[in-house]
């Protein structure tokens, strides 16, 4: 990064008629993003370019060459960890964001601390249990904090079958709730990022005071 | 005691009534069956999902009450 670019010229250029205060409430909200994959590395990049100023990424794993068909990764990333991989990536794009990097296979037990700063969560992992484990737990535990999860984003069937919806008060879901990978469906990206994106927007139309999906 | 149930995704194929659908559908339960109950009686695979009741999340061991709403929601890979 030059030390000479100015930060607030990669932040969202202000519209005519864009309101300013939701932009400042953007810039004083923090998400957090369980879950560094497709969904997750996609979904922050798309926040911040939206205007979110702070990020919590957890993730416990190493990029690998397989992630790079969907994933916000790079060939010379490879074997780095994921969430320094990502925040390398996205401080390219947004100089002054604050992240806070975690790099950890998340707990039923060390879940809720690990997201209770954030004003949403989003869940961007890959296996139903563990979409399962977070929702119960934040649920149960936390159910004030608005949590965005995912679930049916595999294969090529039509990309308007993936939506959003709100399930409960709290809790929001994205995609056709069917496609599993488990079935034999591939994780394309095309696919997989309209998903990250319904995420980051579900999560910022939260943020800026609209709940209904 | 009458109980509305809905479930979502590939969970919809074990409504008794063959139908599919997520569209709710009415039970009559004992006094004092449980979601855990329930859940066995309809046959659900062990595979991991997610309870509400009344639009709030439920635990498994709770009793379902005359009127409740309950919905079950399994998630399913990838990401």
């Amino acid at each position: 990064m030059s030390p000479e670019v100015d930060s607030r010229l990669c932040r969202p250029p202000l519209e005519p008629n864009d309101d300013p205060a939701l932009r400042a409430r953007l810039a004083a909200a923090h998400v957090a993003i369980i879950g560094c994959g497709g969904l997750g590395s996609n979904a922050a990049a798309m926040l911040l370019r939206s205007g979110v100023g702070e990020l919590t990424l957890i993730d416990f794993d190493v990029v690998e060459p397989s992630n790079l068909n969907r994933q916000l990764y790079f060939a010379d990333q490879i074997g780095r960890p994921k969430t320094q991989a990502l925040a390398e990536t996205l401080l390219r794009i947004t100089p002054d964001a604050k992240l806070n990097l975690i790099q950890h296979c998340v707990t039923e037990s060390d879940l809720v601390d690990l997201v209770s700063p954030a004003d949403v969560v989003i869940e961007a992992v890959d296996r139903a249990d563990v979409k399962a484990m977070i929702a119960n737990t934040l649920l149960r535990e936390h159910p004030e904090i608005p949590l965005v999860g995912a679930s049916g984003l595999a294969g090529f069937d039509s990309a308007n079958t993936v939506v959003t919806e709100r399930l409960i008060d709290n809790y929001y879901l994205v995609g056709d709730l069917e496609s599993d990978v488990r079935q034999g469906h591939s994780l394309l990206a095309s696919r997989v990022m309209v998903a990250a994106a319904h995420e980051a927007h579900a999560a910022i139309r939260i943020l800026l005071g609209h709940p209904q999906a | 005691m009458n109980v509305d149930i809905a479930l979502f995704a590939y969970l919809a194929d074990y409504q008794p009534d063959g139908l599919g659908g997520r569209s709710p559908r009415a039970f009559t339960l004992a006094e004092g069956t449980t979601i855990a109950d329930l859940i066995t009686t309809l046959g659900l695979p062990d595979e991991p999902r997610i309870v509400f009741v009344n639009g709030k999340h439920a635990e498994e061991p709770a009793q379902l009450h005359d009127g409740d709403r309950l919905a079950i929601f399994p998630p399913v890979a990838g990401g």
